[in-house]
């Protein structure tokens, strides 16, 4: 797989006004996205989700670190508005009433990144057209103002709009939080098509789980500026290492009530501010397993095989592997799948 | 659950019609002949989408339904009251005091303007007629059981000073500092990140428990009735479509519709395209005074269209609106 996007040790300060202090939004995150695959940042608001994203659109300028977007750098100066990137990295906003212009028709929404791409008028009539099947929107919305859309279909807009200038990336920031349960999960089938059709390349930023497990090949999981473990989407959900994984996917609520959470590992308060961090492990004030050096030094890295990797001095306690898999969303497909599937007419 | 042996009703809503005219065209019928009944010490989750009534239900039970819009039949009984009767004065009396609410977005409904201990303080001089000491002491005690760090700090904190999770917290302390009967939680934790979430809904829960009051739980998170409540209802275009225990309802789920949100929530596809219908082929099915599900229903047959469904019982405690409920 060749990778499409390349993220090393960036980091994201912002100063503060009238104060020496910093904000410390991201901290040495690496990652990288080949093509087809999907890379998900999860974590709680305020981990430095977003902030990741618009450092590789470029549109704002990183402290420290690298983004390379297909062997070519990003920074304020080379980015997504210039000509030769111009289209190949999308982005999907959160909130799709709010991303589409209320008085533009849906049609000129769609083809409006092409407008700068310099194509002619009836070619581009045409792809929109095109867009407009293929996220499954009817012809006659492209004459509709987005207020007369119901928020599914505003979202199929803002995706239509994304892919319509064949990008190499998309950045989907939180693009299903705002739908409703039925909505959200056919967005995410749309998405899923799409992928496979264009062989795009997804950065997926998400709080939402349950969705997260379905949509990404691979999930990377923030806390306050720094990606305290990837792996494999199966690695990270039947296995989680980390104490902040493992506190982030037993809160999550799954409706069947005989699924009980697992509370060995319960996070206690809320992320704290990133306005000069410890020098320790940032979850030290909340980890039920703190230790002495955990308040001393930043954990490194440790590789526990196909690229699964844990920024824990005490991952190995953490989990009793004799217990198998936690993957309680596997449990809950099981179960729905029985109880779903029958009683059909 | 309650201790008392047999539980009695403390909210009754019989057959509440709630609609909102529209310039020019027939009214916005928001709330559809609502059957509903809470006992004592029951916590009971409704669930719909955006746009199914949730909302103005619990403003119907609160007297709260703002003009133009109006409350055209039925009644809200509270502790044997009807509610309608009360003089405004009354009504003012009961609310924060008997029935208390919970509302989402916290920091945009607390005064910016006053510190957030005072907004607690408030409510206990006004509801209990308390002397502004007292009242103090009693907030400070209320921002200390809903486990805000740092109490005596935070009380002179404005509400942009705190957290998304502790301006929340600050909100259900305003909720039961009366130690309310009856509690109606809006989409609280709506806002709230997953681990936040969790650790208030839990408090929550304790809080109402040691009161031994009963609340309404609406969300659009069918997950947290799963793990939080006793019962769950289903409201879909203003309706109860189904309504149950809360583990006779997730091992077997009645209504089409219940089942469609269900599936929502599987990874499966094939499994979701079994009960819904792709968007195009979704009609209103409104006109023909059938069931108002038939459009977006798999099992639709031409009754359905026809004839409007009655709630009824499939077993004690359990009832569906439907023609042709899921059998298994």
């Amino acid at each position: 797989m060749s990778v499409v996007l390349s993220v090393q040790n960036l980091i994201k300060h912002f100063p503060i006004a009238g104060s020496r202090s910093v904000v410390q939004a991201v901290n040495n995150v690496s990652f990288s996205v080949s093509r087809g695959e999907t890379l998900a940042l999860v974590g709680e608001s305020g981990s430095g989700k977003t902030t990741v994203g618009r450092c590789i659109l470029g549109l704002i300028d990183p402290t420290g670190g690298e983004i390379t977007f297909q062997g070519n750098r990003i920074d304020k100066r080379n980015n997504v508005r210039s000509r030769h990137l111009r289209g190949k990295i999308q982005l999907v906003f959160q909130e799709p009433a709010e991303s589409l212009d209320p008085r533009i028709r849906i049609g000129v929404t769609i083809g409006e990144p092409l407008r700068s791409l310099g194509s002619a008028r009836e070619d581009r009539d045409k792809q929109v057209r095109e867009m407009a099947r293929r996220v499954g929107l009817e012809e006659e919305a492209l004459y509709q103002y987005p207020a007369e859309l119901s928020a599914g279909q505003q979202q199929r807009v803002g995706i239509a709009r994304a892919i319509i200038t064949d990008p190499e990336l998309i950045v989907l920031d939180e693009p299903t939080s705002a739908l409703d349960p039925t909505a959200r999960s056919e967005v995410i089938d749309l998405l899923i098509t799409l992928q496979k059709e264009l062989d795009t390349a997804y950065l997926f930023i998400s709080h939402d789980l349950s969705t997260v497990r379905y949509l990404s090949h691979r999930v990377a999981v923030m806390y306050l500026g720094m990606i305290v473990e990837q792996g494999s989407s199966q690695d990270i959900f039947s296995r989680p290492r980390h104490p902040y994984s493992i506190g982030l996917l037993s809160s999550v609520l799954l409706p069947n009530p005989r699924l009980e959470r697992h509370s060995e590992v319960s996070l206690q308060g809320e992320i704290p501010s990133p306005i000069d961090l410890p020098n320790g492990c940032f979850l030290a004030s909340r980890c039920p397993f703190v230790e002495a050096q955990c308040s001393e030094r930043m954990p490194d890295a440790d590789d526990i095989g196909s690229g699964h990797l844990v920024h824990c001095f005490k991952h190995r306690d953490v989990i009793d592997d004799e217990k198998g898999t936690l993957d309680y969303y596997e449990r809950f497909q099981a179960e729905a799948e029985k109880l779903l599937s029958s009683g059909q007419q | 659950m309650a201790t008392t042996p047999e539980p009695s009703t403390i909210l009754n809503i019989e057959g509440l019609h709630v609609s909102y005219p529209v310039y020019e065209t027939a009214p916005v019928r928001a709330l559809r002949g609502i059957d509903l009944q809470v006992r004592e010490g029951e916590n009971i989750g409704l669930v719909g989408e955006s746009g199914s009534g949730k909302t103005t239900l619990a403003r119907a039970i609160m007297q709260l339904i703002s003009r133009p819009g109006r409350v055209d039949s039925g009644r809200i009984e509270f502790a044997g009251r009807d509610l309608s009767k009360l003089s405004e004065e009354e009504l003012r009396a009961i609310r924060g005091d008997d029935i208390a609410m919970v509302i989402p977005n916290p920091r945009t409904e607390l005064n910016p303007l006053v510190t957030v201990g005072k907004q607690i303080a408030n409510v206990a001089r006004y509801h209990l007629s308390l002397p502004r000491k007292e009242a103090d002491a009693m907030a400070m005690a209320m921002l200390d059981a809903v486990q805000i760090p740092d109490p005596k700090r935070r009380f002179k904190a404005y509400p942009h000073e705190l957290s998304g999770g502790m301006a929340q917290r600050v909100v259900m302390a305003i909720a039961l500092i009366c130690s309310p009967r009856f509690i109606i939680s809006d989409d609280a934790t709506s806002g709230l990140d997953v681990t936040v979430q969790t650790q208030v809904l839990e408090l929550l829960q304790d809080l109402v428990q040691q009161q031994g009051a009963s609340m309404l739980f609406i969300t659009r998170d069918i997950g947290i009735t799963a793990h939080y409540c006793h019962q769950v209802a289903i409201i879909y275009a203003g309706e109860i479509v189904e309504i149950a225990d809360t583990a006779s309802f997730f091992d077997n789920p009645q209504h089409p519709y219940s089942v469609m949100l269900l599936s929502a929530f599987s990874h499966n596809p094939k499994l979701r395209g079994m009960w819904s219908k792709p968007e195009e082929l979704i009609e209103n099915a409104e006109a023909g005074g059938g069931c108002l599900f038939a459009g977006r229903c798999v099992r639709a047959s031409d009754t359905c269209l026809k004839e409007h469904p009655k709630m009824r019982s499939i077993r004690p405690g359990h009832g569906v609106r439907c023609h042709h409920p899921v059998e298994r």
